[in-house]
């Protein structure tokens, strides 16, 4: 086979069986394959068996176009700071590999983003990492937190953005929401669904209300996003009850048990429900957090054995997603959780119980099984979003302080997480 | 043609066909609609840094229009993907395969590997703001009476969403035709006069017309690269009658030739209108227009496919219409056969069952359907239903089986149309051998001397012409010798 180098951006050429083919070289993710960019713009893949002659007749020059973009600061804009996480949102395509990536500075953001800037002074920008969602862990969500934190605590700046992954996003959002103490001011989550490179992306609506929203008078960590396929307004979501409710739409994230927040649009927002006023004062950070919690999913036929697993592991704490008013099987036979369920919480370990229906209230007393449960000491967490739960009991478990408190922190109303009004 | 030359004239031909398959990236149906649209979507469209991060001078002039942008969509035929909800699904088979089918009857090379690419295009007309479209094979050859035309390039790609309204700051679109296969094939600057350009264009439509493409008003759109020399290229977008192209074309020359005049050889992109004339649509595009498709992986054509497809190549109508001739089928017939790709189908599958007599298959699929139904004052269609291919089918094996004779056929079809079935239809009084042959010495007994044929008329007035001639006159022969 002929020698075949290059880097990624070099003009080539190759010759092939009957023909010769000239055009630039890009990465590929299939070894066998050269992908070249012809001068019509197309890109062909050319299997690598098929090359009699490579070479490469133009190098790749890096085009240092490092005009430094300002960022239009001026004395009658407000200030706001952003956190840029990762997520589709800060992804772009590489034209010379042909992948995609990240955003690799603020600058490029701003580039992305001009509107943004021209609207408000982005007093500080900071990247603490870039990392898709599904990757980030419970230490994410603390520096993300610290991070907010400083902006929040600088008296010219009227709120925070962060940017973000959909993927866990109502995570993060529920983690901010508990992390964050004395909120004083609007602390801001979007993300986008859609790819910036192309002119359909939702990212600049989600950006442009995000940006309303951070000055608004809301002082409490909100989901801003598309409300819905339009592109007219966004919906501001309380962050401990929002979720990602379909893989690919741009209204992917629904307010669960309550109305959202606020209607916001891109240079007006309509309150939807009650929320915390802005204030004056200094936030802090209580992110103590215990990541010995685990997520259960209730199905029929279930092993309950699988929460002996995480006894034997260590584990403190378990929200078990249950069925229907909260149930999981508790019949006689080797398929009921009731022994396994006794046995953990006299070891100490928690165990919740969240909806796996999303909407409505979990209640034990209806049938027996459910009283049966609590009276085991199974925590029965409302109308709580069972992620909001995760996060909440990781929290609630880090605090050594409330090792004897865990039920009244749990079912205690710390950000607006339960609904003691369902309407619908 | 002389004038041409001395002109500088050179021409390409850019046409966009739909293909008769569902759409290309979400399988969804692919056909228009009339009725109310079920709801309405409303987007905006912003201006993206192409890849090199400078704004091509077509994206950066329609973004300057900063429009509203409505799309009307249907619950039951509309999908995520036209509603740029969700990511492209994998290229449709049936539709990569026509593409693949026109390409090679264009004598091109495909490409083995290749990749689905986003061309921008943000005049609302693609609700991602980018059209699919990958490149599937290059360099081809059409033959003309003028000399060969080389084929630059064939692509597969979605069509764009269709204009419902548009004023000066709302455009509403339909999402009907968005994503519909397109095949776009577009020669190199060869053709050196309008007559050409005309020939071409035919020749090209009836390739496609071979190959599963939709028929009627809009699905084929047709485009000409013309210029002079002094005159860059211009491009004149939608015939739909390449009889228009010619007078279309020189119209096209006379305004280069005034513009050089006045030193105004820029070139754009242009409506050809009805009446030959062409109006100013928008600049020429630059490049710097696409990037890859990042929701897809490599599309791989491979080498089984492409040959799969070489075996399976359907035959062009000159092809088919040379074929018939030799066979034996009338000019008329022909005609008749070659009307309809229906008709053309159930032709090709009765031959196959029956080889020995073209002409007969051809006038029971066309002639005898519609003799039969003035006759018993039924619909073309009615008779269709009861004469269906099975029908037909099944009384052409009875014939290959020699189980009934051709002059067979007519009565037993009757039969069926009467109500009989087919089976009860299909038992044909058969006369012994035997039996005629006695017949026919009885005949020449009583009249001798005279000539086969005569014999063979009183014969045939006996039976009423329900003996098959063939046989009959074998007898005759043989009795006589």
């Amino acid at each position: 086979m002929v020698d075949i180098k290059f880097n990624f951006g070099d003009k080539v050429k190759l010759r092939l069986a009957h023909e010769e083919v000239e055009g630039i070289a890009l990465e590929s993710y299939d070894n066998d394959v050269i992908l070249i960019k012809l001068k019509s713009g197309y890109n062909i893949g050319i299997p690598k068996e098929n090359i009699l002659d490579f070479h490469v007749i133009e190098e790749f020059k890096a085009n240092k176009r490092t005009e430094k973009i300002t960022f239009g600061k001026s004395k009658d804009k407000q200030s706001i700071g952003m956190v840029i996480t990762g997520g589709t949102i800060a992804a772009k395509l590489d034209s010379r590999t042909g992948g995609v990536s990240w955003l690799t500075d603020t600058q490029e953001f701003v580039k992305f983003y001009p509107k943004v800037f021209e609207k408000v002074n982005v007093k500080k920008i900071s990247v603490p990492f870039m990392v898709a969602s599904e990757n980030m862990t419970s230490e994410h969500w603390i520096t993300i937190a610290e991070h907010v934190k400083e902006m929040l605590n600088d008296p010219e700046i009227k709120g925070v953005i962060v940017t973000h992954g959909t993927d866990t996003l109502h995570y993060t959002s529920s983690a901010l929401s508990f992390f964050l103490r004395d909120l004083k001011k609007p602390v801001v989550l979007t993300f986008s669904q859609r790819s910036i490179d192309r002119a359909s992306s939702d990212a600049e609506l989600n950006l442009e209300c995000a940006v309303e929203m951070s000055l608004s008078n809301c002082a409490e960590v909100v989901l801003v996003g598309h409300a819905t396929q339009n592109d007219d307004f966004c919906y501001a979501y309380r962050g401990t009850k929002v979720r990602k409710m379909h893989s690919s739409r741009r209204d992917a994230f629904k307010a669960i048990n309550c109305e959202p927040i606020a209607k916001v649009f891109p240079n007006k927002i309509e309150f939807l429900s009650k929320y915390n006023a802005r204030s004056d004062g200094l936030t802090k950070v209580d992110s103590s957090f215990s990541d010995k919690v685990a997520l259960v999913y209730y199905y029929p036929g279930q092993d309950p054995s699988i929460l002996d697993y995480y006894l034997v592991q260590g584990y403190r704490g378990i929200v078990i997603v249950a069925t229907g008013f909260g149930h999981v099987a508790t019949g006689d036979d080797e398929h009921s959780w009731i022994p396994h369920i006794k046995r953990l919480i006299k070891q100490g370990v928690a165990i919740c119980f969240a909806p796996q229906t999303f909407y409505g209230r979990l209640n034990p007393k209806v049938y027996s099984p459910g009283r049966e449960l609590e009276k085991l000491g199974v925590i029965y967490l409302e109308d709580l979003l069972p992620e909001t739960a995760l996060v909440k009991l990781g929290w609630v478990l880090g605090h050594k302080n409330w090792r004897s408190l865990v039920r009244e922190k749990m079912i205690d109303n710390v950000c607006g997480e339960f609904n003691e009004l369902l309407t619908e | 043609m002389q004038k041409y030359n001395e002109l500088g004239f050179k021409a390409g031909l850019e046409i966009h066909q739909q293909l008769d398959t569902p759409k290309l990236f979400s399988g969804a149906p692919s056909f228009l609609r009339n009725d109310e649209p079920h709801y309405l979507i409303e987007r905006k469209l912003h201006a993206v840094a192409g890849e090199s991060g400078t704004v091509d001078s077509a994206v950066a002039y329609e973004a300057h229009l900063g429009k509203q942008f409505f799309y009307e969509g249907y619950r039951d035929t509309t999908s995520l993907v036209e509603l740029d909800e969700e990511p492209a699904h994998s290229i449709n088979e049936e539709a990569l395969n026509t593409a693949l089918t026109v390409a090679l009857l264009l004598n091109c090379e495909i490409y083995p590997v290749t990749q689905v690419m986003r061309k921008t295009v943000i005049d609302g007309s693609n609700t991602s703001g980018f059209q699919r479209t990958v490149l599937i094979a290059h360099d081809g050859k059409i033959q003309t009476s003028f000399g060969d035309v080389r084929v630059a390039t064939v692509c597969l790609e979605e069509d764009s969403a269709r204009v419902i309204s548009r004023d000066k700051n709302k455009v509403v679109y339909r999402l009907d035709r968005l994503g519909i296969p397109l095949v776009e094939i577009a020669t190199y600057p060869d053709l050196h006069n309008p007559e050409q350009v005309k020939e071409c264009a035919l020749k090209i439509g009836e390739i496609l017309r071979a190959c599963k493409v939709k028929r009627g008003l809009g699905t084929i759109r047709q485009d000409v690269n013309v210029s002079i020399k002094g005159h860059d290229r211009v491009e004149i977008k939608g015939f739909q009658d390449p009889k228009m192209m010619i007078k279309t074309i020189d119209i096209e020359i006379d305004r280069q030739i005034d513009n050089i005049k006045k030193k105004k050889t820029t070139g754009d992109v242009r409506n050809a209108k009805e009446d030959g004339t062409s109006e100013f649509l928008r600049p020429m595009p630059g490049a710097d227009r696409m990037y890859p498709e990042t929701d897809l992986s490599l599309l791989r054509i491979g080498r089984q496919r492409i040959d799969h497809l070489k075996k399976h190549l359907p035959k062009l109508k000159t092809d088919i219409r040379d074929e018939l001739r030799k066979k034996g089928v009338s000019e008329d017939l022909i005609e008749l056969v070659l009307d309809e790709s229906e008709v053309l189908d159930e032709f090709h599958t009765f031959l196959d069952i029956y080889p020995i007599d073209a002409n007969l298959i051809a006038k029971m699929v066309t002639l005898w359907r519609n003799e039969f139904a003035t006759k018993k004052k039924k619909t073309f269609y009615q008779i269709k239903e009861i004469l269906s291919e099975s029908v037909l089918a099944e009384v052409l094996r009875e014939l290959a089986d020699e189980n009934i004779v051709s002059s067979d056929v007519k009565p037993i079809l009757i039969k069926v149309l009467d109500g009989s079935s087919v089976k009860d239809a299909l038992k044909v009084e058969k006369i012994d051998d035997n039996e005629i042959e006695k017949e026919i010495r009885s005949i020449i007994k009583e009249k001798p001397g005279m000539r086969a044929n005569a014999y063979m008329g009183m014969l045939m007035a006996k039976h009423k012409g329900k003996l098959d001639a063939k046989k009959a006159m074998e007898l005759i022969n043989k009795v006589l010798s």
